[in-house]
């Protein structure tokens, strides 16, 4: 019986996990608390407040289980600018000056900024933190563990067995081959911001044609191999070489010039269309590679579920196909299952770390995740005070859930803040900004007033979990409750769903059980005794370049901020005056 | 709110970079590595100046694959 915190950090999106007797007890990524969004440093505040909500005092800490090993990452990084020279000399002392500054001292820094025994704290394998994050949080006893992301220490793409606690790794694709830099790369060149701009791509691919340009990228960018495996033509890429740029002028020889970043999109335009066609291939591709790669992971483990970390697990288009392959593959294999840890990048690898450790002092796995409610609950007093401070008016509601659906009903935007914050870049129903799914002038008003984002990005539906096969060609499984899935809209439901449905006709959707989101079940139960489909657009509480929401004063800053017309805070209720 | 504690004394953080020197060491010295080790101390020499003048940090997208 031991009680284990778990870190990721010192890169981008740190995180805390506690673990406590084999039981998530909180899960909180630093950047709710900072406001920095994905906050690189080192989760010091997310640390001490999973701690806080528990109760417990750091020096009662058994184990701290920090999420990658950094003195074989500096090992990775030394020989590859080595290998790159004289590509890499002006990294060269800028790297080097990091790791050795900075980077190789985390356990050192964690121990002292927490208080925790230097001796207690341990350094993990950055892949098998990422597998043991899906695995072990998973509702499989065994499964193939598929983890693929940018770059642990050394490997980029990892294959894994799972069992009961124990969790083998049956191959793998290193550096400098990676699909998740394969995809950064091409962010960056479609002009997005790299670690942030990759739901972007994905929103794109739909707007474009794969086959224009999938030949291109088979043939001179990724090279698939027979047993699931790729290679990348590295002349298309410098991440090798660039920590600012993560292709080469191969890559623009190839596709054309990179787009201009923050011009603004025009999908009419042969131009943008081009762009747009690029992000399908490389859709296209990346669902092939992923499908062979999930393939050989089954067949390597003999397993029948596949459980799939990194943060290229956060490609929800790409799960769809996944989970549509294991169901249907032959005999035996069929009816195979796919989960995927909400928290899928590297924030994931605090709760992974967490539970390798916890499992290694004895603890017993713990049940599968039910909810991704991890964070720090909202004090709605707190936000009654700052709100009476302020000027505003706010005032309690009996029911905040029937109060929220009635105001959908009428066509609002509504802020929707209930209980503990999510784990993960998804909200899903605890810190959302909900709305009608019926208007395309409701996603319009969103992306463009609230969101400030690109007007092809979709949104996605929340619906009662019961109710999924009414609308949607699929049934809840075990992606649906985190929002980490597509399913295609069927055409009768179309007309109810238009603001929420994607221009390939699918949509991204999170089915709700009064046993995961009490509030969010409610409010969508509501919807439906006001003689509405129970379903509402269920997008994140934040505004453009900002983490979600997390405290109750981040609700009143969003409040002041941006123009919805309802704030629901646990029972208070802020309404906007026309 | 649990309170950021207070920083350990002197020798107990001395005690710590030690044992982390200690691992790096032992890293490098493995028969497969220690072709890197005359590189590493030179470097290292240069990270406990870095250290002790404050220590660096750079945040750049593609900076989780060389630094």
């Amino acid at each position: 019986m031991a009680v284990v915190l778990g870190i990721s950090g010192n890169y981008h999106d740190a995180a805390a996990a506690l673990v406590i007797d084999g039981q998530v007890v909180a899960a909180i990524q630093e950047e709710r608390l900072s406001r920095i969004k994905n906050d690189a440093g080192l989760p010091i505040a997310a640390a001490l407040a999973c701690l806080d909500h528990a109760g417990v005092d750091p020096r009662a800490v058994d184990r701290l289980a920090f999420y990658e090993d950094p003195v074989a990452k500096l090992e990775r990084v030394l020989v590859h600018l080595l290998k790159n020279m004289p590509r890499t000399w002006r990294a060269f002392p800028r790297a080097l000056a990091s790791q050795l500054g900075v980077k190789i001292w985390a356990l050192d820094h964690l121990s002292e900024s927490l208080g925790v025994p230097r001796d207690r704290v341990v350094a993990l394998d950055h892949h098998r933190s990422h597998a043991a994050s899906a695995f072990f949080a998973s509702p499989y006893q065994e499964a193939a563990v598929l983890v693929v992301d940018g770059v642990g220490e050394a490997h980029a793409t990892t294959l894994w067995s799972g069992r009961g606690h124990q969790l083998d790794l049956l191959a793998s694709v290193d550096f400098p081959h990676s699909l998740g830099l394969l995809y950064a790369g091409l962010t960056a060149w479609l002009g997005f911001a790299v670690n942030e701009g990759e739901y972007k791509v994905m929103g794109l691919a739909a707007f474009g044609d794969p086959s224009r340009l999938r030949d291109v990228f088979l043939q001179k960018i990724i090279h698939l191999q027979g047993d699931g495996s790729y290679q990348l033509d590295l002349a298309c890429f410098a991440h090798m070489s660039d920590a600012e740029l993560g292709f080469g002028p191969a890559l623009e020889r190839l596709l054309g010039p990179r787009r201009p970043q923050a011009k603004p999109w025009d999908l009419g335009d042969p131009a943008d269309r081009r762009y747009a066609d690029a992000a399908a291939a490389l859709q296209s591709v990346l669902e092939d590679t992923l499908l062979g790669l999930a393939g050989r992971a089954l067949q390597l483990s003999g397993a029948r579920h596949l459980c799939l970390a990194g943060g290229v697990a956060l490609n929800a288009r790409a799960n769809a196909r996944i989970s549509q392959f294991l169901r249907t593959r032959g005999g035996d294999a069929g009816d195979g299952r796919l989960f995927v840890q909400p928290a899928a990048g590297d924030a994931g690898g605090a709760l992974g770390a967490a539970l390798l450790a916890s499992a290694e002092l004895g603890d017993p796995r713990p049940p599968p995740l039910q909810s991704a409610a991890l964070g720090l609950p909202v004090d709605p007093a707190r936000a009654l005070e700052i709100a009476r401070h302020l000027g505003l008016a706010p005032r309690r509601v009996d029911d905040p859930c029937q109060e929220a659906a009635r105001r959908i009903c009428d066509g609002q935007l509504v802020a929707f803040v209930q209980g503990r914050f999510e784990w993960g870049p998804r909200a899903l129903g605890q810190r959302s900004l909900l709305a009608s799914p019926r208007e395309l002038a409701t996603r319009e008003r969103l992306n463009r007033v609230i969101k400030q984002r690109e007007p092809f990005r979709p949104f996605a539906p929340a619906v009662l979990s019961q109710e999924t096969s009414q609308f949607f060609a699929a049934e809840p499984d075990d992606l649906t409750p985190f929002m980490t899935t597509t399913a295609p809209v069927l055409p009768a439901a179309l007309p109810r769903l238009r603001a929420v449905t994607h221009v390939d006709g699918s949509a991204r959707l999170q089915t709700v059980e009064a046993a995961r989101a009490p509030e969010l079940h409610a409010l969508l139960t509501g919807l439906e005794g006001l003689g509405e489909a129970p379903i509402a657009l269920n997008t994140s509480l934040n505004g453009a370049g900002e983490p979600i929401v997390a405290s109750a004063e981040d609700a009143l800053a969003f409040w002041l901020r941006h123009g919805v017309d309802a704030m629901i805070i646990g029972d208070l209720l802020l309404e906007r005056t026309r | 709110m649990t309170q950021r504690p207070a920083p350990p004394p002197l020798h107990r953080r001395l005690g710590a970079r030690l044992r982390t020197l200690l691992r790096l060491c032992a890293h490098f010295l493995h028969p497969t590595r220690f072709i890197l080790a005359p590189l590493l101390l030179v470097l290292l020499l240069a990270g406990v100046l870095l250290l002790l003048t404050g220590g660096l940090a750079y945040v750049t997208p593609f900076v989780y694959t060389l630094f």
